[in-house]
């Protein structure tokens, strides 16, 4: 009888540890323990967090516009992959995550390999010490990217980890690191964009560009105003405000118009008749740039 | 209490095998779809569509899609192609942009040549799906 009883007792704690323990690996637990910022939650659901979160758009789409624009490739734009020693805080590895992130797809675009393995490794480094090294294949990254005619597979497999590394952090309700990745990647996106577009004051469609990024910004600042009490992202939140400002000035007006729509080769083709027009100046893009580069640098150095 | 034991260990094995059995596992349709983007089409996203075995009736996202873009959603679900699962994209007003049903055909990929940024939401409904399971990748290029 005795014997019985042990063996329900054993039985039981076996069920309620596979229960409890479900999806927490070692690894995990390390990462938890591991965060110095912003240990307290904000007030709002995470689920409408993330939701803003995945809105946020791949800077991939920026260094695509730069290249298919004629802009030649400037390693000097890009964030040195040596400053890596500098950040001694998860909240600025994962901002500077962020920013070697679109600097690595920046250099993935140009097919400028030998500056992007040195991102890779400054990546590697950064995912590593937040605990999320995991999600990063820099052997399989680093073989692609020898050779130029695995842009599309090197491409892909880069997105793919940066998309794992964020959900992996919402589901861990460390979506805060999640936002700092994101504001990294995305700032730096339009720390070059702004350089390129400051060299060529007539191009219009960069102009453009970087006015359309007002809708980025608002849903930035959005996500930050969550995390107030964060000495850290309160003080970003600050920066991020200013530059709000400055977009606050262009004008983008929508005029939404019916799509037509016809199926060629078995994809529905939509014909969008809907317009934006952005109203930014010269001097507003100066504005912007100011302020883009001086929150870059407090981030970066 | 042998009985009781086996009763025990049923219910344990019972408790562990059904989520296994009756689970959507999105997962693998989401990876299925990456490659079927069309060629040229730089992948962004790929999406989950649950239908939770029908106690939803869509599964929506959103994402900020930009003038001079053009993008490609996909679909992936068992058997037939899209199994009943239509995309519509709608803007930030509410308004449909797009859909993957058209004259009651569904279709299994959106190319949407984006005209107005803005954010945009993805939403996927069930009509007439026997597993409400699947999954769909974004793309996009200039």
């Amino acid at each position: 009888m005795k014997a019985i009883r042990s063996v329900l007792i054993v039985l039981v704690a076996v069920v309620l540890l596979a229960a409890c323990g479900k999806g927490k690996k070692p690894d995990e637990q390390a990462f938890l323990k591991s965060l110095d910022s912003a240990k307290k939650g904000p007030s709002i659901d995470e689920e409408v967090i993330n939701s803003i979160l995945q809105q946020i758009p791949s800077p991939l789409e920026i260094s695509v516009l730069l290249k298919e624009s004629g802009t030649k490739y400037n390693f000097g734009l890009l964030n040195t992959p040596d400053n890596l020693s500098k950040y001694n805080s998860n909240y600025k590895k994962a901002l500077n995550l962020g920013i070697y992130g679109t600097d690595l797809g920046y250099t993935n675009i140009y097919q400028q390999n030998q500056d992007g393995i040195k991102y890779l490794a400054s990546i590697k480094s950064l995912a590593n010490e937040l605990n999320i090294g995991q999600f990063f294949d820099i052997e399989t990254i680093g073989r692609l990217a020898t050779n130029s005619k695995n842009l599309d597979s090197l491409l892909l497999i880069t997105t793919q980890n940066f998309n794992d590394i964020n959900h992996y952090l919402q589901t861990q309700g460390r979506a805060n690191l999640s936002v700092l990745l994101l504001t990294g990647g995305w700032l730096e996106a339009m720390q070059i964009t702004c350089q390129v577009a400051v060299k060529d004051p007539k191009n219009k469609e960069l102009r453009e560009k970087i006015g359309e990024q007002k809708i980025i910004l608002e849903q930035i600042v959005l996500l930050f105003s969550f995390y107030k009490d964060d000495e850290n992202m309160a003080s970003l939140l600050k920066d991020l405000e200013e530059l709000k400002a400055a977009f606050d000035k262009i004008n983008i007006t929508y005029t939404y118009k019916e799509s037509t729509m016809e199926v060629v080769n078995g994809v529905a083709v939509i014909k969008d008749n809907s317009t934006t027009t952005i109203d930014i100046t010269e001097k507003d893009v100066q504005n912007i740039t100011t302020i883009t580069n001086t929150i870059r640098k407090k981030i970066a150095s | 209490m042998k009985k009781v034991i086996s009763s025990l260990l049923l219910v344990s094995m019972i408790g562990f095998s059904l989520p296994l059995a009756s689970q959507c596992n999105p997962d693998n349709f989401a990876n299925a779809c990456i490659p079927k983007l069309a060629s040229g089409f730089n992948f962004l996203k790929s999406y989950k569509v649950d239908g939770e075995g029908g106690a939803k009736d869509k599964v929506e996202y959103s994402y900020v899609f930009t003038k001079g873009t053009q993008y490609m959603i996909n679909l992936c679900a068992n058997g037939s192609a899209t199994d009943g699962i239509v995309v519509t994209l709608f803007d930030s007003g509410r308004n449909k942009v797009a859909t993957s049903k058209i004259n009651g055909q569904f279709i299994s990929a959106i190319a949407y040549p984006c005209n107005a940024t803005g954010i945009y939401y993805i939403q996927y409904t069930f009509d007439g799906s026997s597993e409400k399971c699947g999954g769909s990748a974004l793309g996009f290029k200039r």
